[in-house]
């Protein structure tokens, strides 16, 4: 029986250690930041600047940050500037330069371009999440340029090519053209192909995907823009929440532990009645030998 | 009178220090392997919480594979040599293996629920198992429907080696069909499948002893109770016997 005893003590310490072992690797394999709120993918090439549930992302050397948080507010778009001026410590923030929506597969996503100041601009992606919103902004920091991110709705669905929306989005936010700007080929990334135009001063960049343009501007010297405008949209289509469904976990577990109870209450129930009729037939044995 | 102490049948003998030894053991095993699976293992962030139910729901198969095919050994042994004893085995593993396929076919209902939007649907790997768990199920009607003894045992031999079609179709139906949207852990999942997740080491090292313990302890202790509660039942029938015989 001791030995029994040990046996098992072994045997549990042995699951123990290899659950745990598991545990630890699993931890270290996860390619995604998880937050309590959200999860979004750990950006390649970057500095992972995560904490307290809010994910961010810097690239030193584009003096660029993506950050994802869960906040609140009136609407997504207050919540978003509200969180902008809350990171960035202003008092106040002007009107966003650029506004839009689009539809992805998790609900309507507002996209917003600000210029902050002579140093800094930003472009955010927010979207409502149950009594809460998302925001997903991009920071540049760099005074000698000046970087916005849109995802913009397309208007003709027939679309190959990202050239006309990069055309309507420099127009609308810069004082360039399409045609200022020289085809400088195209960059195969994680997240998709993206087509790039440059000159001396300014850099626009594109890609499509669903019913989606996903557009880079950058005036300034040109820099990386095509990785910097990937990790952005793929911040935002990696971003999920973990859905809370631990109620059919619950359900799962109390039908397979009824089914196991039913199967050896009834082992039991049916012994007991076999003893009950082993003691009539005793009984009546005993009243016929009688 | 009858004699208790020398009942040939054992009908109140008292546990075997082996198969309450293997109780406990088992009994012990299942908590741990549910603290393995409930608290130890990862979340899995795409699934979230009722990811879990695959630590019961794919080990639970595996318990009902082990059961249902000591159901064949019986059968075949008892075809071969008439013993009693690997009939009342084979009996033995249908209602444990039943009971285990019920635990499969309803845990992956109720993961189907968040996950594919659905209870159910009439995918090839699901329509099989329920097939299985009906085939099973008709086996104890049809056994507590013949009443000769011996042309029991030997039809109900056959019904239980031919039933175990239904549990290799069962497992390896995703194999033969590609339209599945059944996921396969290990191993390549179908191109239409759903719910998919990847077998980290966390998943096979929080699974592992789960299926070991549902392969080999619980079907061998369950099905262990269920022989000698045959025994006991055919001791008490004898004697029954024995008494309206005068």
């Amino acid at each position: 029986m001791r030995r029994a005893k040990r046996t098992t003590t072994i045997l549990l310490a042995l699951l123990l250690a290899l659950a745990w072992s598991g545990w630890t690797r699993a931890q270290a394999e996860m390619p995604y930041y998880q937050s309590t709120d959200f999860n979004v993918p750990i950006l390649v090439g970057w500095q992972n600047q995560s904490a307290d549930g809010v994910a961010q992302f810097h690239r030193p050397s584009a003096a660029a940050t993506i950050r994802a948080t869960m906040t609140t507010g009136a609407d997504a778009q207050s919540a978003a500037a509200a969180d902008l001026a809350g990171w960035l410590g202003l008092a106040n923030l002007a009107a966003p330069v650029y506004s839009g929506k689009v539809n992805l597969a998790d609900g309507t996503w507002h996209v917003l371009a600000h210029d902050i100041n002579a140093e800094r601009s930003a472009s955010q992606l927010a979207r409502q999440a149950g009594d809460r919103f998302i925001v997903i902004t991009f920071l540049e920091s760099e005074a000698t340029s000046r970087t916005l991110m849109l995802a913009i709705a397309q208007a003709d669905e027939m679309l190959d090519s990202p050239e006309p929306e990069i055309d309507n989005a420099l127009r609308q936010l810069t004082q360039l053209r399409l045609d200022d700007l020289e085809a400088a080929g195209a960059s195969a990334l994680p997240g998709g192909d993206w087509l790039v135009f440059q000159n001396d001063t300014a850099q626009a960049a594109g890609s499509l995907f669903g019913n989606d343009s996903y557009i880079a501007l950058r005036e300034g010297p040109p820099g990386d823009l095509a990785a910097l405008a990937d990790a952005w949209r793929n911040m935002l289509l990696g971003f999920f929440i973990t859905p809370d469904n631990s109620l059919y976990l619950g359900l799962g577990l109390a039908v397979s532990l009824l089914i196991l109870a039913t199967l050896m209450g009834s082992f039991a129930w049916r012994a007991r009645a076999l003893q009950k009729d082993l003691a009539m037939i005793e009984q009546l044995e005993n009243t016929d030998a009688n | 009178m009858t004699q208790r102490g020398a009942d040939p049948l054992m009908t109140a003998s008292p546990q075997p220090r082996l198969l309450r030894a293997l109780t406990i053991l088992t009994a012990l095993g299942f908590a741990g392997t549910l603290v393995l699976g409930l608290f130890v293992a990862g979340t899995d962030i795409q699934q979230g919480q009722v990811q879990r139910i695959f630590y019961i729901h794919m080990p639970s198969f595996f318990g009902a594979f082990t059961a249902f095919g000591a159901t064949v050994l019986g059968g075949l042994i008892y075809l071969w040599r008439g013993s009693e004893a690997w009939d009342r085995i084979a009996l033995a593993g249908v209602e444990v293996g039943l009971a285990f396929a019920l635990i499969n076919l309803l845990t992956g209902a109720i993961w189907a629920r968040p996950i594919w939007n659905t209870w159910w649907t009439w995918d090839p790997r699901l329509t099989s198992a329920a097939v299985m768990c009906l085939t099973y199920a008709a086996y104890l009607m049809l056994r507590a429907g013949i009443e000769n003894r011996q042309r029991r045992r030997s039809l109900m031999s056959v019904y239980g080696i031919l039933a175990f079609v239904s549990v290799l179709l069962t497992l390896f139906i995703i194999r033969i069909v590609p339209d599945t949207i059944h996921p396969v852990i290990i191993g390549a999942s179908p191109q239409n499948a759903q719910g998919t997740f990847e077998a980290t080491s966390g998943v096979v090292l929080a699974l592992m002893p789960s299926l070991i313990l549902w392969l080999t302890l619980m079907p061998i202790t369950l099905m262990w109770h269920r022989y000698r509660l045959a025994l006991r039942q055919e001791a008490v029938d004898a004697l029954k016997l024995k008494l309206l015989g005068g």
